[in-house]
C-alpha cells in the first residue's frame, strides 16, 4: 500500500471514534473506554476486549458534562464526560478512571455518579511512591482490582499467558510508533503535522495488532524514501494533546515540521515498554514505576529538575529548533511545572513559544500569529 | 527605476495601509476605523491609493499583515504575522529599539529585539483584558469616546483599583463604582492602571531593555503610556505614526520581496 493510502486509513479512524467504536461493537468485541493517563491497557486486551482511548473531542461542546463540574475543569475529561451522557459511546461497556491528577480524581466519581448503573465504572490510583517496594504493592493491588473488574465485565478469568501475549503485542506497537516519530521527523516533506498527528491518535481507536501492522508497513515505505530537502524548522511540540487538525494546519502552513513530541496523547504514552520476562502483571506494575519525566508522576528529586532538562535534552538531540507547547486550558499540572520547564529551556538557549489551547477553540488566529511569528524567529537563527 | 511598496495591516478593530518608495519614504498613508471582516481592508487600500495617486498595478509588492492579513483574496502578494512586521517597523521608527509593546484591538505582544531582529516575543492569552478590547468596553460604559481617555484620566484626584483578572468582571466594578457616585477621571486612571498592570506583566515574561517602543493605536492613549512607565520603570517611546507601525514594518518586508523579485 502506498503512504497515502496507509495515512489515509489512519485518518479516517482518527476522525471517526465513534465509527470505529460501532464497528467493533458489531463484530461482537466487548469494548472499554480508557481515560487518560497510564491505564494498563494490556489486561483490557488480554481480556479478549477492545481498549478505547477517550481523549475528548475537538467537535462537541460542554453542555450535559456542567451539571457534573466545577467551572474552571479541564476540558478533556469534561468531554469524555459529555460523550459519555450524550450517547456518543453509549456502546461502551466499561471505563476505566485512572486518577493521578486532581482533575481526574473527582472525575472519577463524577462519571460514577452520572453513569450510574448504565456503566461500569472501573477506579484506579496509582501510587504517588511509585519507586518503592510498597508503591508496588499498591500498584499491584489496583491493577488485581482491575483485573477483576475487567473479568466480571468479560465473563471469564484474565489468564497470565494472556496477559503476557498482550504485552508482546503492545511493546510491538509501542516501538512502532517510537520508530514513526523518528521517521516522521526524517521524512517531515512527506508526513506533515496533521497526518503525524491522525496516525499516532489512530492508536487510541484501533485493535493494537491490527493498528502496528499497518504502522509498520508505513514505516517501512517511509524508509525506502530518500532523505527529505526541509526548507522549513523543526520544533518539539510539548503538553497533554495537541490533534486539531485545524491548528496542525497552521505548522503545516508555515513550514513547521514536528521533530518529536513530549506529549501525553502522544509519545509520553509510548515511551516506555513492560518486561517480556516474568510475572506478567508485575511487568505491568513495574512498566507504570519505571515511567519517568511526566509532569504527573511524583520525582523525589524534583529540585533537580530533571524533567525540564530531559525536555531540553529532547529538543536538541531531534534536531528542533525550538519547542511549542500546548498549555491546555486549566491544567494545573502543567501550569505548575511551566516555570520549570522555562527554565530548563531558557538555560539551554532554547527558543519556545506557550500557546493556551482548549479542545472548544474553534479559531486558532491568535495561535497562528504566535506559530508564524516563531517560525520567522526560528529561521533567522 | 523606484520601488513602490504597500503594507497593509488588517487589524481586527482597523484596517491600515502604508506606501513606500524605496523601502525608506512614506508616500502615503490610511486609516479605516473598521477592520477585518468589514468594508475597512478595501476602503483603506483605496484610500492610500489615491493619497499617493497611484494604482495597485503600479506598486512592485504588497505585503498583508495583522489578524486579518488571509482574508485579502490576491489584494497582497504575501502575508506575514503581524509581531515581525511590528519589529520591522519599530525598527524604522527607532533604530536602537529592544522591547516593541503593542496593543492591539484584540491582543497584547511584548517583542524582544536584537540587531533589528525579533528574537523573542510573548502575546497575550486568549482574554480580552488588557487590550484595547477592554478599553472599548470601558469607555462605552463611562459613556465617553475612546480617544478621550487619556486626558480624562489625567484630571484623576483620587487613586481607583480595578482589576485586571477579566474584561467582564472588571466592567461590573466600573459600574458598581458608577453607582456609588465616584469621579469618572478616578475610574479612568485606575482602568489605565488596570490595563498597564496586565501589560507590564506580560513585559517581564520578556525582559524589558531599553529602548523601550509602544505602538498599536493605545499608544495614543498617554494615561496607558504613564502608567506603564510608572511599573516597569523604563521610559517609553511613542510615534505619530504608532497605529500605523505593522502596516509600516509589512510595507519595509515588502521591499525586501520586491528587491528579491528583481534579482
Amino acid at each position: 500500500m502506498s503512504i497515502e493510502t496507509i495515512v489515509k486509513e489512519f485518518s479516517a479512524v482518527a476522525a471517526n471514534p465513534k465509527g470505529q467504536l460501532k464497528a467493533y461493537k458489531d463484530a461482537g468485541k466487548k469494548c472499554i473506554g480508557v481515560m487518560p493517563y497510564y491505564a494498563p491497557e494490556e489486561l483490557v486486551y488480554a481480556a479478549g476486549m477492545m481498549p478505547f482511548g477517550m481523549w475528548g473531542s475537538n467537535s462537541k461542546t460542554i453542555q450535559r458534562a456542567k451539571e457534573y463540574c466545577a467551572t474552571f475543569y479541564c476540558t478533556i475529561a469534561q468531554l469524555d464526560l459529555e460523550m459519555l451522557l450524550d450517547g456518543t459511546m453509549d456502546l461502551l461497556d466499561g471505563v476505566i478512571t485512572p486518577t493521578i491528577c486532581d482533575t481526574l480524581r473527582p472525575m472519577s466519581q463524577n462519571i460514577r455518579v452520572a453513569m450510574s448503573e448504565k456503566l461500569p465504572c472501573i477506579f484506579l490510583a496509582h501510587p504517588q511512591n511509585r519507586f518503592a517496594d510498597f508503591g508496588k504493592q499498591f500498584c499491584m493491588d489496583q491493577y488485581d482490582h482491575v483485573k477483576g473488574e475487567l473479568e466480571k465485565i468479560a465473563g471469564h478469568e484474565i489468564k497470565s499467558e494472556d496477559i503476557a501475549k498482550a504485552i508482546k503485542v503492545y511493546n510491538k506497537s509501542r516501538a512502532a510508533r517510537r520508530e514513526f516519530v523518528k521517521l516522521a521527523s526524517e521524512h517531515c516533506d512527506v508526513i506533515d503535522p496533521i497526518m503525524r498527528s491522525a496516525v499516532l491518535k489512530a492508536a487510541w481507536f484501533m485493535d493494537k495488532a491490527e493498528y502496528t501492522e499497518k504502522l509498520e508497513a508505513l514505516n517501512a515505505e517511509l524508509k525506502a524514501l530518500p532523505a527529505a530537502k526541509w526548507n522549513g524548522v523543526k520544533v518539539v511540540t510539548s503538553g497533554i494533546i495537541c490533534d486539531n487538525p485545524v491548528l496542525l494546519k497552521v505548522f503545516k502552513d508555515n513550514n513547521v515540521a514536528i521533530a518529536a513530541d513530549d506529549v501525553a496523547h502522544e509519545s509520553r504514552a509510548f515511551r516506555t515498554d513492560a518486561s517480556e520476562e516474568g510475572d506478567p502483571m508485575m511487568a505491568l506494575v513495574e512498566q507504570f514505576t519505571n515511567t519517568d519525566y511526566d509532569i504527573l508522576l511524583y520525582d523525589p528529586q524534583s529540585s533537580k529538575n530533571r524533567r525540564g532538562e530531559f525536555v531540553a535534552n529532547l529538543v536538541k538531540e531531534s534536531g528542533a529548533q525550538g519547542l511549542v507547547l500546548f498549555m491546555q486550558q486549566f491544567c494545573d499540572p502543567e501550569e505548575m511545572e511551566f516555570p520549570y520547564l522555562k527554565r530548563a529551556l531558557d538555560a539551554a538557549g532554547i527558543p519556545f513559544i506557550k500557546l493556551g489551547v482548549d479542545q472548544q477553540m474553534r479559531d486558532f488566529g491568535q495561535a497562528a500569529t504566535a506559530i508564524q511569528a516563531f517560525a520567522d524567529v526560528l529561521s533567522v537563527q | 527605476m523606484s520601488i513602490y511598496t504597500m503594507g497593509i495591516d488588517v487589524g481586527s478593530t482597523a484596517s491600515k495601509c502604508v506606501i513606500m518608495k524605496d523601502g525608506k519614504d512614506i508616500v502615503a498613508k490610511s486609516l479605516v476605523a473598521v477592520g477585518t471582516g468589514t468594508s475597512g481592508p478595501a476602503r483603506a487600500i483605496a484610500e492610500v491609493l489615491e493619497n499617493a495617486k497611484m494604482s495597485r498595478e503600479q506598486m512592485d509588492f504588497v505585503l498583508a499583515t495583522g489578524y486579518g492579513r488571509n482574508s485579502l483574496d490576491g489584494l497582497a502578494d504575501m502575508q506575514m504575522s503581524e509581531l515581525s512586521c511590528h519589529a520591522k517597523g519599530a525598527t524604522y521608527l527607532f533604530p536602537d529599539v529592544r522591547t516593541v509593546i503593542d496593543i492591539g484591538g484584540q491582543d497584547v505582544k511584548v517583542i524582544e529585539i536584537e540587531n533589528g531582529m525579533m528574537k523573542n516575543f510573548v502575546m497575550n492569552d486568549k482574554c480580552a483584558a488588557g487590550t484595547g478590547r477592554f478599553l472599548d468596553v470601558m469607555a462605552r460604559v463611562l459613556e465617553v469616546r475612546v480617544e478621550d481617555l487619556g486626558d480624562l484620566g489625567d484630571k484623576s484626584t483620587k487613586e481607583i483599583g480595578i482589576s485586571s483578572t477579566c474584561t467582564v468582571f472588571a466592567e461590573s466594578e466600573v459600574i458598581s463604582q458608577l453607582a456609588v457616585g465616584t469621579d469618572k477621571c478616578d475610574i479612568i486612571a485606575g482602568i489605565h492602571r488596570s490595563v498597564a498592570g496586565r501589560v507590564s506583566g506580560l513585559c517581564n515574561r520578556v525582559g524589558v531593555r531599553d529602548r523601550v517602543v509602544m505602538t498599536g493605536g493605545v499608544a495614543q492613549n498617554h494615561g496607558i503610556v504613564k502608567a506603564l512607565v510608572d511599573q516597569l520603570q523604563h521610559e517609553i517611546f511613542t510615534s505619530p505614526l504608532t497605529q500605523y507601525n505593522g502596516a509600516l514594518g509589512a510595507s519595509l518586508f515588502a521591499y525586501q520581496k520586491a528587491l528579491k523579485k528583481q534579482q
